[in-house]
């Protein structure tokens, strides 16, 4: 099964973005079209359903859940195309046996991991093995920490954080050792986009909203503006060529937000809900750009053999 | 072949149970004779006591609820080839006569259910009994559908759904595991199956304005495709993650595409302007020739419940069988 390795800082939102995963899923999976299946492996199924039930009452999800994910397992499966209306039809149109399997993997205090892995105490740590053995990494990126102009880069939020990808994405290289011809897909994932400073998109030179799901070319070059200026150490070694030993392929980009509906005395910040398209409520967040990542992670998967 | 009746608390399981019996005393004792019933002596007891206190017009009372804590019945069906045999033959035990169906109601806020929830652990005999079900009815209590997020009614429906999609989840992956167990044994196995069935409970306490919000009007539709439909509607609302997993044991390698959907309803006693103190009385049928003061209820979903589970329990034998013969080569190579 391919592993998919979350990292993020502190507070960047992590089991809420593995939280939206699965309401993605869930909405597409119980959708009148039904053209997306998943199936959640029993060993997660408690603690993600968890978060799900807390999200769905506007809440985010609190430091017990948070504690208790430290990995979850999927199944997912699209509807075979070039059936046209006998894929409706005949339940061969999934393909039974042969779902693609992703096994999410969370590293909780990348910091802390990686100063670990530095003094060389960590590679017995079976976490660890299994990040290493990874076929992707969702880079998550706090849209709220993102440098504004003028602002020193690695003396500020970012600038540890981006030592510390780095340095696992190093360790990740050298661990497939030269010659292994392997790849690693990096996925990165703005959290918390509605909170972005305007000024830290300015000191991109990006403006605006990100570009639409649709529209490859120019959210690249978004994600890019943004990353060039605050993870630049990352980018580096992302397109730094590796002709002998494992490679990163072309980097994908996400934007997630969720509306929020400010903390009040004795009441913590909340989760806007909106009336989703069966009548339900649903959190007001940005399904597309979670579907559109599940249909990357479920490629990924796809072709690794999961 | 053991089944699994799966209903939060108060959901209406008890009554449910009430007028399926009222519906199979009637639909059992026609000529055709090609369906029985039949239940252990205490849940006979109580199946009984709420049918009898539903024709005075009243529901089950909580202390009956409390004095039974397994209830189960059984379903058989006259297999078609037995059906053409001389009557005296046929009711020979030999024949095997009748395809069974073994239902088991199960409380899912219980404490063996809640304990295997949170620790995975299928230790207790119930539970394992639980996980051999074939067939899955899920009771939807449609009084707690509500669209109002921050009530009890809202929160107990997402715990439900859960709670029922984690038992989803445990019941396709014993199941997987069994069939993988059987694959390497060298038996020869069909993929397994679950037959999966809604019970919209409580129909006909669904709100006008939960209704109108999902763009659907008062009454089941007939069609199967419409009803089937209807009630995902429903579903794809207060249930999503169950909907979600059921779709999904296709992905696990055990399907459970061929779901079912039914209502259940029994028509309550209306003031005029006031809300009604305590429980509402049941209205009743008046006298007629073929019988009265009966609960007026959904009789005709109970037939069509009782009759959708025909083909099933013929089909099942087979299954049964693989798994026997796999029990009986283990047996033999460990003695």
């Amino acid at each position: 099964m391919p592993n998919i390795v979350i990292v993020g800082d502190r507070e960047s939102g992590k089991t809420t973005f593995l939280a939206f995963l699965y309401t993605a899923q869930v909405r597409s999976g119980s959708d009148r079209a039904d053209d997306f299946r998943f199936h959640v492996a029993y060993e997660s199924i408690d603690e993600i359903s968890g978060v799900f039930q807390q999200v769905m009452s506007g809440n985010f999800p609190d430091s017990a859940a948070k504690e208790g994910i430290r990995s979850i397992s999927f199944h997912l499966g699209y509807r075979r195309s070039g059936w046209g209306i006998w894929s409706r039809l005949r339940s061969p149109g999934w393909t039974p046996g042969a779902p693609a399997s992703l096994q999410f993997i969370l590293l909780r205090n990348l910091e802390d991991e990686m100063d670990r892995f530095r003094k060389g105490s960590s590679l017995g740590n079976a976490m660890l093995r299994d990040v290493l053995g990874s076929e992707a990494i969702a880079i998550l990126v706090d849209g709220r920490k993102l440098a504004r102009a003028g602002e020193d880069r690695q003396l500020g939020p970012m600038g540890k954080y981006d030592g510390a990808v780095e340095a696992l994405l190093t360790a990740l290289q050298r661990s497939r050792g030269r010659g292994s011809g392997t790849s690693l897909h990096p996925l990165f994932v703005f959290t918390k986009f509605d909170a972005v400073d305007p000024g830290a998109l300015r000191a991109a030179a990006v403006e605006g909203e990100p570009p639409e799901v649709r529209k490859a070319g120019l959210r690249t070059a978004y994600g890019e503006a943004l990353l060039d200026h605050n993870l630049p150490n990352t980018m580096a070694r992302v397109r730094a060529p590796e002709p002998h030993g494992m490679r990163f392929t072309t980097p994908s980009y996400f934007f997630s937000w969720v509306r929020t509906e400010a903390a009040a005395p004795g009441r913590r910040e909340r989760i806007r809900l909106r009336r989703g398209e069966g009548g339900g409520w649903e959190p007001d967040y940005s399904k597309d750009e979670y579907l559109a990542l599940l249909e990357c992670l479920w490629r990924i998967a796809r072709d690794a053999g999961g | 072949m053991p089944c699994a009746l799966l209903g939060d608390r108060a959901s209406g399981k008890t009554t449910f149970l009430g007028l399926l019996y009222s519906a199979q005393v009637k639909y059992g004792t026609g000529v055709q004779d090609d369906f029985r019933f039949h239940a252990p002596i205490p849940s006979l007891n109580l199946m009984s006591a709420v049918y009898e206190g539903m024709k005075d017009g009243r529901f089950p009372s909580a202390t009956l609820k409390e004095e039974i804590t397994e209830l189960g019945f059984v379903f058989g069906y006259l297999r078609r080839v037995v059906g053409k045999l001389p009557y005296y033959i046929r009711q020979q035990n030999w024949v095997h006569p009748f395809s069974t169906l073994r239902f088991s109601a199960y409380d899912v806020s219980g404490e063996d259910i809640e304990e295997f929830i949170e620790t995975g652990i299928a230790s207790r005999p119930l539970i394992q009994q639980l996980l051999k079900s074939v067939v899955v009815v899920v009771l939807v209590d449609c009084s707690k559908m509500t669209t109002e997020v921050d009530t009890a009614g809202y929160k107990k429906m997402l715990r439900y759904d859960s709670t029922v999609a984690k038992l989803l989840v445990a019941f396709q992956t014993y199941k997987k595991q069994e069939y993988d167990r059987l694959k390497d044994s060298g038996v020869k196995a069909d993929p397994p199956r679950i037959y999966p069935a809604f019970v919209l409970a409580k129909f006909d306490t669904l709100r006008d304005d939960v209704l109108a919000r999902l763009g659907l009007h008062r009454g089941f539709p007939e069609g199967k495709r419409q009803r089937k439909e209807y009630a995902e509607a429903l579903l794809r609302v207060f249930v999503p993650q169950t909907l979600s997993q059921i779709r999904g044991g296709k992905i696990a390698g055990v399907s459970m595409d061929r779901a079912a959907y039914f209502l259940s309803w029994v028509r309550t006693e209306q003031q005029e302007g006031m809300e009604p103190v305590g429980q509402p009385k049941i209205v009743r049928t008046g006298f007629a020739p073929e019988g009265g003061g009966e609960p007026d209820f959904a009789y005709d979903e109970y037939v069509e419940f009782i009759e959708h589970f025909r083909e099933i329990a013929h089909k099942i034998p087979d299954e049964v069988l693989e798994a026997e013969k796999f029990q009986a080569q283990a047996l033999a190579r460990s003695a």
